[in-house]
Order: structure tokens, then C-alpha cells, then sequence
């Protein structure tokens, strides 16, 4: 009996990789500086060429169905003249007590040991709990089977699947071209480095305020913009414990508005 | 009920069965239809076509779907609990009525069950939320609510249909003595060969009363259970440690409506008035005001906190749910029907007057459905980042759906009334010839 | 490993790739093939990515690109990070190439038009056939002695293609060469000609300056080279500089780029050029201006005095003040003047007025100002990138002096004013022959279509301008095969060269275009020193640059000096605000059209990704909008998302509203882009386009057609519009959603900058 019991618990502990959410093999992290993004979309279309987003049209837009998996959210503040317009660009914060992973009855989002929320296309049998649950709203879904007039499906990006209708779907953080930096570092035996990759967005952005990299190595470009006193995490007083850091807009108070933003 | 012979219950519970006109046939047909048509028609089309044929959206991922859903399970507390309560308690004038009830917790569990296929977005893969075994070892998320959805509703459908089946076995065995034909060995079969004997009363009273005793808990948490997959989760609106209770509240509310409408129309129907009595309805009107009452002091309660906690998240959820386009209208049509007009109750002549209960206990479930519907129609539509609101207006294959599934229900109901004793032949027996019991009035 | 080798820079030309996919499968129906290759070119390993440098040319601006192509597919458009002017950054339009490239509703193969003019109605006919009729008709042209009646109309054709178009046109006999687009900032080229002398648009240093003054420049989504400047803004706010600069934008709506600004100044349309002149006047009386000719200056600015420009423009005196102080202490500072000051009717003027700020402020031929681009490094002649304006053609189509039209890519069906009639015009003309790509509303006038290659099937160069401060040659080479049965436009010229005979086929080059692309860099590497100074052969040479991209200097010239003579700027500015079409009191709101990220002038509408990305601003999808102030919508008694006419002297068009805080009440604005009645499915029949209400008011000295130069009425329909907006709600409701610190409220930079 203590024979089974011991081979249930061993294999119970092999379930669970010992230093879950705390320690991965690599932190990947998203520093998103709010003074340099100019709300270009840049990073936008760049997303949708990488990743294989369908377009919609305008009556599924209408109902909120747009695919981008990164959006620029836009708040705009006071009235003529005194108006200011504030960009925030958001993709999945890949949070590591992510509220989807516990909504998915059938674990095809869950997280990874990078400390990613990957989402299993395949598994995904379209509860839409995640999205629910999801505190930024970046899930998206297939609600049909998206076509692409041709020739447009030359585009395609095979390094990435085009997803069927009924699953869910939102930014991997690019784990296609993760994957391609992690297996030509192992081909040389080491470590992914600063600089093996860079995600679509990122790549794309003109004004350089995407930055991704690796929390764990300290010599990153993350790991120092995260020490930023400007650092900041969306919605962070819901303990989503998010992987993509903010740091703050440098902008002048509207003149008498003693609310709204907070200093600090 | 005192001078009915033991002969002429036999005979009038299994005339129920075996007399059909040509109404039963044409009001079974219509309803088959409708819920093929309305329902599974729409369905199949969803499927072929995509959730894309509904009006959820980003962010309203749950709609009517789920509202049906928590609807229908609610509706399948009544049953059980009218049902297995009452029995525990020793409450007489629950004996003509439980079969039924059981009957409706049963359907309408298997109605709602259907509703988590229907809102899945690939349900030919809906076995992957079970725990089977697989060589790959790809096991399920025990932390997710749907998971405990799927483990508390298969346990209450398995346990409810036990009960149901438990307790009808002497009936299922006096049904098979008394017809002919095809049915002879059908209930011969069904009724597992029962003979009455001492030793099988024995039996069948002891696993009925262990079945009782667990059933209530069992149906507590399914509700519990069912809240949670909202509570759960951080939506304001959504995130609400009340939920649990008044999830369980609404249910036995709109339950017990339930079972008020459908036996109004069945006594009617089968002409079984004399032992579906207005005394009947009038404890079930009773125990609607109790729950009507609770409802509303938990629904107060949810408002006040939301209210009370003063984040933007919550109070925006509420303004828009309270006072908003476009669902601000249904939340005022729902206090109406379950906080004032349940009041009527109040009055021992309107819980006596079929045409008020039958009003009041229909106004009672468009009210719970408006709930049901509320909860997830005003909470997802307005979460964290404003940017990202949208409103959700069902579309008519979702309409269509609702409307079907309530076909499907009464159709499962005609069905039942024909091929199942849905009185207690041998409980209602047991009233009679027993000496009166305390308080009792008969008429 | 390094980015670098991760991508692998592949030079077609050099290793054989594109070549022979273009020559050996030149012309190859479409989707014949389920498998590309069947025997693959040497460097094509399925499931293994190549990067092709390329340029795009989404527009003008000349950013290099690198081009992922998989088994014989364009997959990604990624900046070359290489490239000083993409800097590996691309915009949304860059990024969209590959829509472009695939898009479905290309020309497919050559035409001949079968119903009426403009019915849209072709059949198709080979390319020898197509070849063989626009030489005959040539032909017929110049036998008759009306060589002069050859018009070319095309966009801007820079690098070597636009020198072949001008050799065959000059040995055809016409001077003829009309470049047209609604953006090519011609006015700009002109005020920075006749005030500086600089025939080129200089580079603009966001990147090292710490006070940015913007006219409508928006830069962030089209304003000359928005890749480049928008990584200069970027710097400039969290670069490595001693502090954050400052920015700020005078316009009359709050564009993308004023979003950004810390300032928006809504001076009163068309009054900005005196306000500019006002704060230049400030910086002369300050005696921040130390020129020897300080009194010519002071007596110039003379008339432009607070009191006067405040009364006129709208803006406060002692926002006049402290702009001006602020703009003169902080060193480096810059003006930049866009769209919204160069589209009044004396747009040169306004953008005179702004050279003559950078100038007293002392910001001309400076690291964080103003710096030419170095002379002309390729020692050879250059494509003239502008030009006579579209009016030219207009009037001679309507005089009878066109006989035979070339028309390549521009659209001035949809991109001018609906009261220049510039359809009328072109259906007078009695032959017309098109190279565009696209069925657009000027192709679909043509009476036979010889559609071109687009970017990434096709060889090309271009002469970057504006250029990053020194001269850039980008490079294009074909990275897959055509997609469908078009041509190179360089191979159509040289075919109709030699086809009409004569003076023509002498001037062309023999060989392909490829070739004679090839050999005319040949020519450069002999001639130019930077370029021959560090290789041995130009084979190499070639290899290389085609496998980098193209050529550039890796580090700035010395800059050499500009200036503004008072003498040269008085000739252009006035005490005049510019003028409006249409009567205050019957039509009081000043129109403001204006260029938007995806659709630039109307070219990107036919790109799916760029049709559902939300404007920046808006957040419209799939449609156009007019923006109004809440109180003038209040006051007109008219919502978000009705339907409204807008209506000046000139026509009318139909929009629904957004209202928006972010423009000034007496003023609405409408983008410019969509309004197609052709091209493509995307495109057609969404929208309105603003263009078609504008006066045919232009500029007398550039031929630009002045864009903000009418007032409009905004009539109510009663009926809702089809406004698509992404965004709910634009109201932070306190969450802390975007937070902010106040400047000083935290070091200006990151000690981890990168
Ligand atoms: N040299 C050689 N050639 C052969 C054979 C041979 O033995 N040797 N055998 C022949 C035979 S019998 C067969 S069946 C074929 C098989 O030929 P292929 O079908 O090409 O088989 P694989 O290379 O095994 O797998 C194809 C790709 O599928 C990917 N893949 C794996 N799982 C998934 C998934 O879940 N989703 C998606 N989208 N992709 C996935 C893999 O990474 C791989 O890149 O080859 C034939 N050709
Ligand atoms: S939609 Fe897919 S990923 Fe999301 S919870 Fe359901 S099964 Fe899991
Ligand atoms: S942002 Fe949403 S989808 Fe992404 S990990 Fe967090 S909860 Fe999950
Ligand atoms: S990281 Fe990749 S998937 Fe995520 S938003 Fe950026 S481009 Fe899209
Ligand atoms: S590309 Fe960069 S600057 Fe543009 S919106 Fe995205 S993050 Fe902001
Ligand atoms: S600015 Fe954009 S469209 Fe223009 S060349 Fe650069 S990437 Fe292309």
C-alpha cells in the first residue's frame, strides 16, 4: 500500500516542476516605455503579417471581433484646448498568476517554463472561460473559419499554424521565433543571449519602445529598464502578476485637473 | 383524498399513461418540432457556420448560452430539493407532487448540459473536458470552476436520475400489473422485479432516505458550484463572494416557480385535481414568498457591496446594469417579477387562485432568467480597460435557441407523463386510510 | 548569435535567385504551380527562411527593407537594420507590402478596353500584342509631328528608372514629364530652394533636439520619412541626451503627432505662418539673433507683433512669449512645418516663415536642427523628382494638347480637387496607356493597361530624399517571382523605345532593365570615389550592396552652412492669413483634409491590414468620419456616429461624425483615403473622400493644389452613418490605466538605455 502511495505521490510531484511560477529556465519580459510609443500601430500590422490574424471586416469589427493581438488603447482627457490624448499599446502580459490559466478546464493555456502563457491550439475546445477571466482583454477568437482571398494566403507565415474556427487564440509573445532562438542556442550549447531575437512587434516599432529579453539574466536590456522608476504594471492591484512592465508617459498635468493619473 | 380506493389510484395514475388523445399527440409533435427546428436546427447551423452566428463578442465571450445554462440547473432545483427536503422532513402533502418535480430536475439538468455543448466553441471534442485516460497522460485543470461544473453536474444528473428511479420502482411494478401489450415487459423489466415483499420496502426506504440525505448538500454545491465559474474569476460583477448563496437562493426560487406553473397546467391537463389540490399551492406559494424575500435581501446585498467597495470597475458595472442601455429596462422588469409581485403571496386567497400563482410563478422565471441573463450580459460587457467595452445583444440564433430549449424541456415532460407513473402511486396511498395527521386540513 | 546572422542578408543578383527566377519563369500564370520550384534555386531550402534587402515603396521616404521569403514566398517585411533611414523600423504601411504584393485585386496580365471609356471594362490580350499597339500609336504620334503631345504621368520615379522614363521621353521629343502626387511636398522643395537654396528636402533632427516646434508635421504617421523621424522623436524623449526634449505642435486638430506633443497650440487655420513669424519676430528683438543683417530682419518682421498675431491667430500673447523664449534658450531647437501649414493657399509662405524661425533661432546647418543632405554623391545626373504640377496636365488635356497619355501608379482621378475636373480632362485625351499595377480611378481611363511589377518582383534603385543627412542609394531587387503576367516598367519603356525606332530606341539601353540597372550603377561605382575607394571589382561591389541593401557613407559629412536672406524670404510672407473659399456666415467651418496613417493619399485602401487598423486617433475601421468639436456638434445638434453632409461651394460629400475634443470648434477635418469608386474590393464604394469638395485653388509658384483652403456646412441627414470605432470608451474612469509622471518627476532616462 505505502508502495502505491509513494508512486503516486512521485508522480504527482512530477506533474509540477519544482519552483513553478517562481523560477523558469528564462523570464521573458516586455518593457513597454509609454514616453517613446507615439501610437503608431506599428507594431499592429507587424503582429498581424507574423502571426497569421485574419481580417474580419467591418460588420464582425462592428461587434468587436478585430483580431489584432496588440492593440494601442487610447484615454483622452479634458476638454478644447486643454486636451490630451494617452497611448497605451497592449498585447497578452503573459501574467504569471494568469486568471485564463485557471479558467481552462483542459490545460491548452497554461504556462510554460519560460514563464509564458502559451496557448495550445489543439487542445483548445473553446469555453471561452480564459477570455473571460482575462483582466486585459486579449484573447481572441476564431468565430468562423477566416479565409483569405487569393492570393493573400502566399503571405502565411508557416513558422506559425492558421488557426480553426471555434479555438482561442492571443499573443504568444512570437514563441515561434523564441523557439528558433532557444534551438540554435542549444545547438551551440548555450544559453539564449540578448539580441538572439526580437518579437514582431518590437522589431517593428520606429520609436524603439517595445523592448523584450530575458528578466533572469541581469546584464538585459529588461532587466534594467524593469529597475526604472517610471516602472509600473497594468491593473497591478489585481495581483495578475503581469510580465509586460510599463514604464510611465512623462507628461504634464492638464492644467487644473487634480485627478485622473497618478504620480509616483 | 379520503374516499379514494387504493384500485382507483392504480387506475387513474396509469390512465395518465395509457389514454392519450389526439391534443397530447399534436401538443407533443409541436413541441418535438420546435425544439428541432428552433434548437437543434440553430444548433447545427452554429456548428457548421461558427460561434460567429452569435452576438457574443471581445469582451462578452459568455452570453445567453450561459445564462440558459445557470437558468436550467437552477430549475433542476426544485426537484430535488422539493423533493428530497419535504421527504426528510416528513412533510405530507409533498407526496403527489415530488415525482414530477424529480422529473423536472432531471430535464432541465440534462437541458442545461446540453447548453455547455451548444457555447463550446468545438463541442466534438467536448470528452477532452473529461478525466479519461489517455496514453499521453493529458489529464484535466482541477482548478478550473468549468471542471468542477463538469464533475458537480454529471454526479447531480447520475444521483437525480437514481432518485428519480429509486423511488418509482413500486410504481414502475404496480404499472406493469396493471397493462398490457408492449409495456407488460418494458415495466416488467424497469420495475427489476419487484414484489413488495417486506425485505425490498425495507431496502427501498432505507437507500431512498440515503439518497435524500445526500442529494441536498449535492444540489447546494452544484449551484455553489455553477456560481463560482463567475465568481471565480476578477470581473467586476462577476467577482462576488456572495454568489454562491444567491445562486442557490435563485435556484429553489425559480425552481419552485417552475413546479407551480408546470403543475397548474398538468393537473389541468390530466384532469388530477383532486390530488394536485389548491392546498398544494398553497404551501408551494408560501415557500415562494420565503425565497422571494431572501432573493431580494441577497440581490440588495450584492448591489450594496458593489456599491459600498467604490472602485470605478464596480460602480460602472452597476450604473450600466441599473440604469444603462441597453439591459437597464430587464433589471427593473426583473425586481418587479421576483421582488414585488411574489409579495401577492402575502395573502393566503391569491396563493389559492390558480390564475395569480400561474402569473406570479411565469413572472418568477422570466425574472430568474433575467438574472441569469444580467449577470453576464451587463458584468463582461463592461470590464477593466474601458477601450475595450462592448455591449451584448444576443442574436436570433441564440433567441432561437433559448426559445427551443424550453420546447425541448416540455417535450421531454410529455414524454415522461406517458411512459413514467409521474404521481406516487404508493405514496399518495400512504395518505390515505392514515389517521390525519396534525395541522392537516384536507378538502 | 547575433541578429545579424540570424537574418541572412542574400544578394538575389549575386547568387542567382532572382534572376533566374525572373528570367526563367518571366512570365508564369498564377498559382500553376502547387510546388514553386520543382528543381529549387541553389539557396532555396523549404521551410528555411531567406532575407532579401529590398527598398519600399509604400511611399516616398525610401526605407530599406529586408523581405523573408520561404519556398519561393514573401512572408514578412521587416526594416533592414542596416539602413540609416529605416533604421530596421518600418511603418504600417511598410509592413503592408506584402498586401500589397498578394493582393487580390491586381491587374493580372495586359488589357485592352472593350466598353466605353471608363467602364471598367478590359479583355485581355498578350504582351507582345499590348507592346506592339502603344508603339504603333506612338508611332502615329510622332509622324504626325506631335511628339510635344507625348504627356508621361506618373508618381515620382526616383533612381535610375525615372532617368530611363526621361531618356525615352527626350528622345521621343517630349518634354513632357508630369510627377504627381498629393503628398510629394513640393512646396516644401520650393520655400527651402528660393530661401536657402537647397533643392532637396534637408534632414530634420528630432533625434538631437531639445525643442521640437511642429506646423502640422505629422510625423508619426506620414509626414516625409515617419520611420526615420519617428525613431528621432523616440530618442529624442528617452535618448541619451543630457535632457528630455520638449515638443511642441501648432495645428488646428490634434493629430497623432500632437497627441505626443506636450503642447498642442490650435492656432486659427491659416494663421499659422504669422504665428511662426510673430515668435521669430520675439527671437530678433530678444537680440538672440546675432546675423550682421539684423535690422533687414528686424524691419521685415516688423508688422509681426504680439499684440497683431495674437488678435489674428487665435493663441495667447504670452503663449507667443514663452513659445518663443523657450525656443530660443533651448539649444538645439527646431521648427518643422507639414501638411496642415503647406495646404493653405500660400502654404509657401507658411513654410518660408518657418525656415526664417529655424534660421533666427539659429538652428540651420546644426546636430539637433536642420542639416542638408551632402551633395549629390553619385557625381551623375539625377531624376528631377517634381516638376510641373498636375494643373499643367490638366490644361493641356483640356486645351487638346495631349495626344497620347503614359500613365504609371498615381491616382489623380482620386487625389485632386472634384472641382479640377482632372477626369473631364483625361477622357479628353485621345490615347491612353497604363503601367499601374492597380484598377485605379485614372487606370480604369486607359484604353489598354501594360501593368507593372510591383516592389517586391521588380529591380529598382532610389536616391533617398530626404536622406538621413548624407545620400542614400537603396537598392530593390525582385525577391519572388511575378505573381501574375506583369512586367518591370523599366522593361515596358525599353520595349516601347525600341518599338517606336528613332531618336527614342537610340536612348535606350540594350538588354534587360535589370541589366541596364546593373550597368548604370557600373557607371556610378566608376565615377563615384566613396564608392570605389574600399572594394576591389564592382562585381563585388554589386554583390555586396545588392546582398546590404543598397549604398550609403556610414557616418555624416561635415555640415555645411545654410541661411535665410531676409532679402529672398520678403518676396514671400504677408500680414495676410490665407484664404478660405465659401462665405463665413453660409459656410462657417474651415475643412481640414488630412493624410492618415494606413491611407496616405488613398494608396493604402486597398490593403485588408490596413482597412481594419484603427486610426490611430479615432479608432475608425473600414470607413471615413468628419471630426467635430462636442460644441459645435452640440450646437448643430448632431452625434457621434450620425450622418452629415458636408458641403462647401464646390460639392458636397456624406460622413458620419466623430466628435472629438481634439479639434478646434470653428474647424472640422476629414481624412483623406477612402471615397474609392475603384480599386479593389477593399476600397470600393467606402467612405467619402474630402478631396471632392475642395476649390481647384493652387499655388501659383508649385502647382500644389491647397488642401485647407475652403470652408464647409455641415448639414444634418437625420439618418444614422456607419461609423466602425474600435474604442467604447475613451474615459480612464481614474484607473490608472496610462499613468504618468510629470517631467522632473523622474530621471528623464534610464540608466539601462539601449
Ligand atoms: N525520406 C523519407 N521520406 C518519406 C518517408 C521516409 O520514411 N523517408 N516516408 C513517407 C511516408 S510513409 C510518410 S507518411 C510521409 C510523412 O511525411 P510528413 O507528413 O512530411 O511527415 P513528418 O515529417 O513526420 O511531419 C510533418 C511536419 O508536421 C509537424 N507536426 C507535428 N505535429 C504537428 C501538429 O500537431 N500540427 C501541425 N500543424 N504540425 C505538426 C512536424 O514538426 C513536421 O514538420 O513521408 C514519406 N516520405
Ligand atoms: S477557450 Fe480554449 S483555452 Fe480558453 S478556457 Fe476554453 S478550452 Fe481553454
Ligand atoms: S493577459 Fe490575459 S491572456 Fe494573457 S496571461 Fe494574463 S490573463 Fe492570460
Ligand atoms: S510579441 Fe509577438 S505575438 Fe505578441 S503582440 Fe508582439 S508581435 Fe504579436
Ligand atoms: S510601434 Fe511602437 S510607437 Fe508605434 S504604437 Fe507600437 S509601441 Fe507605440
Ligand atoms: S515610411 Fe513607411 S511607407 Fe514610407 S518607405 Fe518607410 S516604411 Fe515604407
Amino acid at each position: 500500500m505505502s508502495g502505491i502511495l509513494t508512486r503516486l505521490k512521485d508522480k504527482l510531484a512530477s506533474y509540477r516542476v519544482p519552483g513553478y511560477r517562481t523560477k523558469f529556465d528564462y523570464k521573458w519580459t516586455m518593457v513597454v516605455d509609454l514616453d517613446r510609443c507615439n501610437g503608431c500601430e506599428a507594431c499592429v500590422v507587424a503582429c498581424y503579417a507574423e502571426n497569421n490574424l485574419p481580417v474580419v471586416g467591418k460588420r464582425d469589427c462592428d461587434i468587436s471581433r478585430r483580431f489584432s493581438w496588440i492593440r494601442i488603447e487610447r484615454y483622452v482627457e479634458g476638454t478644447y484646448p486643454d486636451v490630451k490624448v494617452k497611448f497605451i499599446p497592449i498585447m497578452c502580459q503573459h501574467c504569471d498568476a494568469a486568471p485564463c490559466e485557471i479558467g481552462c478546464p483542459v490545460y491548452a493555456t497554461y504556462h510554460n517554463q519560460d514563464g509564458l502563457n502559451v496557448q495550445v491550439y489543439n487542445r483548445c475546445v473553446g469555453t471561452f472561460t480564459c477570455a473571460t477571466y482575462c483582466t486585459y482583454d486579449v484573447r481572441r477568437f476564431n468565430w468562423f473559419t477566416y479565409k483569405w482571398d487569393a492570393p493573400l494566403e502566399q503571405q502565411l507565415n508557416p513558422d506559425v499554424t492558421v488557426r480553426e474556427m471555434g479555438v482561442m487564440e492571443k499573443c504568444t509573445f512570437c514563441i515561434q521565433r523564441i523557439r528558433v532562438a532557444k534551438d540554435t542556442a542549444k545547438d551551440e550549447g548555450r544559453k539564449v543571449q540578448e539580441g538572439d531575437m526580437k518579437t514582431a512587434c518590437e522589431q517593428s516599432c520606429p520609436t524603439d519602445a517595445i523592448t523584450f529579453g530575458d528578466l533572469n539574466d541581469p546584464h538585459s536590456k529588461v532587466s534594467k529598464l524593469a529597475k526604472s522608476p517610471r516602472r509600473y504594471r497594468l491593473l497591478e492591484e489585481l495581483d495578475t502578476d503581469p510580465s509586460v512592465i510599463y514604464l510611465k508617459r512623462v507628461m504634464e498635468d492638464r492644467k487644473g485637473s487634480g485627478h485622473g493619473t497618478s504620480h509616483g | 383524498m379520503d374516499n379514494i380506493s387504493y384500485n382507483e389510484i392504480n387506475d387513474d395514475v396509469v390512465r395518465t399513461m395509457t389514454k392519450t388523445t389526439w391534443k397530447y399527440w399534436a401538443l407533443l409533435i409541436f413541441c418535438a418540432s420546435m425544439a428541432g427546428v428552433l434548437w437543434f436546427g440553430a444548433w447545427a447551423y452554429q456548428i457548421y457556420a461558427g460561434q460567429g452566428v452569435t452576438g457574443l463578442n471581445t469582451p462578452t465571450f459568455w452570453g445567453i448560452y450561459l445564462a440558459n445554462f445557470v437558468f436550467w440547473i437552477g430549475i433542476s432545483h426544485s426537484g430535488t430539493l422539493l423533493s428530497a427536503i419535504l421527504f426528510i422532513t416528513a412533510t405530507p402533502w409533498r407526496r403527489s407532487i415530488y415525482r414530477s418535480a424529480e422529473a423536472i430536475t432531471f430535464f432541465s439538468v440534462l437541458t442545461a448540459a446540453v447548453f455547455i455543448f451548444v457555447h463550446m466553441g468545438r463541442p466534438w471534442n467536448f470528452y477532452w473536458t473529461m478525466p479519461y485516460f489517455t496514453t499521453r497522460e493529458l489529464w484535466v485543470n482541477f482548478t478550473s470552476p468549468i471542471m468542477f461544473d463538469v464533475f458537480a453536474i454529471s454526479t447531480y444528473m447520475t444521483s437525480s436520475v437514481i432518485f428519480l428511479y429509486f423511488g418509482s420502482i413500486p410504481d414502475l411494478a404496480a404499472v406493469r400489473d396493471k397493462v398490457t401489450g408492449w409495456r407488460k415487459p418494458v415495466y416488467t423489466y424497469l420495475s427489476l422485479g419487484w414484489r413488495g415483499t417486506d425485505a425490498e420496502w425495507h431496502w427501498l426506504s432505507k437507500s431512498y432516505t440515503f439518497f435524500a440525505v445526500f442529494i441536498i448538500p449535492l444540489a447546494v454545491s452544484v449551484h455553489s458550484i455553477v456560481s463560482w465559474d463567475f465568481a471565480l474569476s476578477t470581473v467586476p460583477g462577476l467577482n462576488k463572494t456572495i454568489f454562491a448563496p444567491y445562486f442557490v437562493v435563485g435556484a429553489i426560487f425559480s425552481g419552485t416557480a417552475a413546479i407551480v406553473t408546470l403543475m397548474a397546467c398538468y393537473r389541468k391537463a390530466m384532469k388530477v385535481e383532486k390530488y394536485i389540490t389548491l392546498m398544494h399551492f398553497d404551501k408551494l406559494c408560501m415557500l415562494l414568498l420565503v425565497m422571494s424575500l431572501l432573493w431580494s435581501y441577497i440581490n440588495v446585498v450584492e448591489v450594496f457591496s458593489g456599491w459600498y467597495a467604490n472602485t470605478s470597475a464596480e460602480n460602472e458595472t452597476l450604473m450600466y446594469r441599473m440604469f444603462m442601455k441597453p439591459h437597464a429596462y430587464m433589471y427593473w422588469l426583473m425586481i418587479l417579477t421576483n421582488s414585488i409581485l411574489p409579495l401577492l403571496f402575502i395573502f393566503k386567497s391569491l396563493r389559492r387562485s390558480i390564475f395569480i400563482c400561474i402569473i406570479v410563478s411565469i413572472g418568477i422565471n422570466v425574472g430568474m432568467w433575467i438574472e441569469r441573463y444580467l449577470i453576464v450580459a451587463t458584468s463582461l460587457p463592461r470590464k477593466f480597460l474601458p477601450n475595450m467595452w462592448h455591449d451584448y445583444i444576443p442574436s436570433l440564433i441564440e433567441i432561437s435557441m433559448t426559445i427551443g430549449s424550453i420546447f425541448f424541456f416540455v417535450m421531454l415532460f410529455l414524454i415522461f407523463v406517458k411512459l413514467w407513473p409521474s404521481i406516487s402511486i404508493y405514496e399518495v396511498k400512504e395518505d390515505i386510510g392514515i389517521p390525519m395527521r396534525k395541522g392537516f386540513k384536507r378538502h | 548569435m547575433k541578429r545579424r546572422d540570424f537574418l541572412k542578408f542574400i544578394g538575389a543578383g549575386g547568387i542567382g535567385t532572382g534572376l533566374g527566377i525572373l528570367f526563367g519563369q518571366a512570365i508564369k500564370p498564377p498559382g500553376s504551380k502547387l510546388i514553386p520550384y520543382l528543381i529549387p534555386p541553389e539557396d532555396v531550402i523549404p521551410g528555411l527562411a531567406n532575407w532579401y534587402a529590398s527598398l519600399c515603396t509604400q511611399c516616398s521616404a525610401g526605407c530599406g527593407v529586408l523581405v523573408k521569403v520561404m519556398d519561393g514566398r514573401a512572408k514578412k517585411v521587416e526594416g533592414n537594420p542596416l539602413h540609416p533611414v529605416s533604421n530596421g523600423k518600418l511603418c504600417v504601411r511598410g509592413q503592408s507590402g506584402v498586401q500589397t504584393l498578394y493582393n487580390p485585386d491586381r491587374i493580372t496580365g495586359p488589357m485592352k478596353r472593350k466598353g466605353a471609356r471608363g467602364s471598367n471594362s478590359f479583355e485581355p490580350i498578350s504582351w507582345d500584342e499590348a507592346i506592339r499597339e502603344v508603339s504603333g500609336k506612338l508611332k502615329e504620334l510622332s509622324s504626325k509631328g506631335e511628339a510635344e503631345k507625348l504627356y508621361l504621368l506618373s508618381s515620382s520615379l526616383g533612381g535610375h528608372l525615372g532617368m530611363l522614363a526621361d531618356d525615352f521621353m527626350a528622345g521621343f521629343g517630349s518634354s513632357n514629364s508630369i510627377k504627381y502626387d498629393l503628398f510629394d511636398n513640393r512646396n516644401l522643395r520650393y520655400a527651402n530652394k528660393s530661401t536657402m537654396g537647397l533643392d532637396a528636402i534637408p534632414h530634420y533632427d528630432i533625434e538631437n533636439t531639445q525643442y521640437l516646434l511642429s506646423f502640422g508635421a505629422d510625423f508619426a504617421s506620414t509626414w516625409l520619412s515617419p520611420v526615420a523621424l519617428s525613431r528621432g522623436y523616440g530618442e529624442m524623449r528617452q535618448g541619451g541626451h543630457s535632457a528630455r526634449g520638449k515638443f511642441v505642435q501648432v495645428e488646428p486638430r490634434l493629430s497623432l503627432t500632437a497627441a505626443n506633443a506636450d503642447d498642442w497650440v490650435p492656432a486659427k487655420p491659416g494663421t499659422e505662418a504669422i504665428l511662426a513669424l510673430a515668435i521669430a519676430r520675439e527671437i530678433v528683438e530678444s537680440g538672440h539673433y546675432k546675423g550682421s543683417d539684423v535690422s533687414a530682419w528686424k524691419s521685415l518682421l516688423a508688422p509681426f507683433g504680439r499684440t497683431y498675431a495674437a488678435g489674428v491667430t487665435d493663441v495667447d500673447k504670452g503663449k507667443i512669449r514663452t513659445i518663443a523664449k523657450e525656443f530660443m534658450n533651448a539649444r538645439p531647437s527646431l521648427a518643422i512645418g507639414g501638411e496642415s501649414i503647406s495646404g493653405y493657399s500660400n502654404g509657401v509662405s507658411g513654410l518660408v516663415a518657418i525656415n526664417i524661425l529655424n534660421h533666427v533661432a539659429g538652428n540651420l546647418g546644426i546636430e539637433g536642427g536642420v542639416q542638408p543632405n551632402s551633395s549629390d554623391l553619385f557625381a551623375g545626373r539625377r531624376a528631377d523628382r517634381v516638376g510641373p504640377g498636375i494643373d499643367a496636365l490638366i490644361k493641356a488635356a483640356n486645351g487638346s494638347g495631349i495626344g497620347l497619355l503614359l500613365h504609371y501608379n498615381n491616382n489623380p482621378a482620386f487625389t485632386t480637387p472634384g472641382s479640377a475636373h482632372a477626369v473631364e480632362a483625361i477622357k479628353n485625351v485621345p490615347y491612353i496607356a497604363s503601367f499601374s499595377s492597380f484598377m485605379d480611378e485614372t487606370t480604369a481611363l486607359a484604353d489598354i493597361i501594360l501593368p507593372s511589377h510591383t516592389s517586391f518582383e521588380d529591380w529598382g534603385d532610389d536616391f533617398t530624399d530626404p536622406a538621413p543627412g548624407f545620400q542614400v542609394a537603396t537598392l530593390m531587387q525582385p525577391v519572388v517571382s511575378p505573381v501574375f503576367k506583369t512586367r518591370s516598367l523599366g522593361d515596358t519603356i525599353i520595349g516601347l523605345g525600341k518599338g517606336v525606332g528613332g531618336a527614342a530606341a537610340a536612348k535606350m539601353p540594350e538588354g534587360t532593365y535589370a541589366e541596364h540597372l546593373k550597368d548604370s550603377w557600373s557607371g556610378l561605382y566608376t565615377r563615384n570615389k566613396a564608392m570605389n575607394a574600399s572594394e576591389l571589382t564592382f562585381e563585388r561591389f554589386w554583390r555586396d550592396t545588392l546582398a546590404k541593401g543598397g549604398w550609403w557613407k556610414e557616418s555624416k559629412p561635415k555640415m555645411s552652412k545654410l541661411k535665410v536672406s531676409a532679402r529672398s524670404a520678403a518676396r514671400h510672407i504677408s500680414k495676410e492669413p490665407a484664404k478660405f473659399e465659401g462665405d463665413n456666415s453660409q459656410y462657417p467651418l474651415y475643412l481640414i483634409p488630412y493624410a492618415q496613417a494606413g491611407h496616405l493619399d488613398g494608396r493604402g485602401a486597398n490593403v485588408p491590414w490596413l482597412q481594419e487598423l484603427p486610426d490611430p486617433i479615432t479608432s475608425v475601421v473600414w470607413g471615413s468620419w468628419v471630426e467635430i468639436n462636442p460644441k459645435t456638434a452640440s450646437r448643430l445638434g448632431v452625434k457621434m456616429g450620425d450622418m452629415v453632409e458636408i458641403e462647401s461651394p464646390y460639392g458636397k460629400i456624406l460622413s458620419p461624425v466623430f466628435v472629438y475634443e481634439g479639434i478646434r470648434p470653428d474647424t472640422v477635418a476629414v481624412p483623406i483615403g477612402q471615397g474609392h469608386k475603384l480599386y479593389g474590393r477593399y476600397a470600393e464604394n467606402r467612405g467619402a473622400n474630402p478631396l471632392e469638395v475642395l476649390p481647384p485653388t493652387v499655388d501659383s509658384r508649385t502647382g500644389a493644389y491647397a488642401l485647407n483652403s475652403t470652408r464647409v456646412r455641415i448639414v444634418k441627414t437625420g439618418r444614422p452613418g456607419d461609423l466602425v470605432k474600435m474604442d467604447v470608451s475613451t474615459d480612464e474612469l481614474g484607473r490608472n490605466i496610462v499613468q504618468t509622471v510629470p517631467p522632473g518627476g523622474a530621471p528623464h532616462k534610464d540608466t539601462s538605455h539601449h
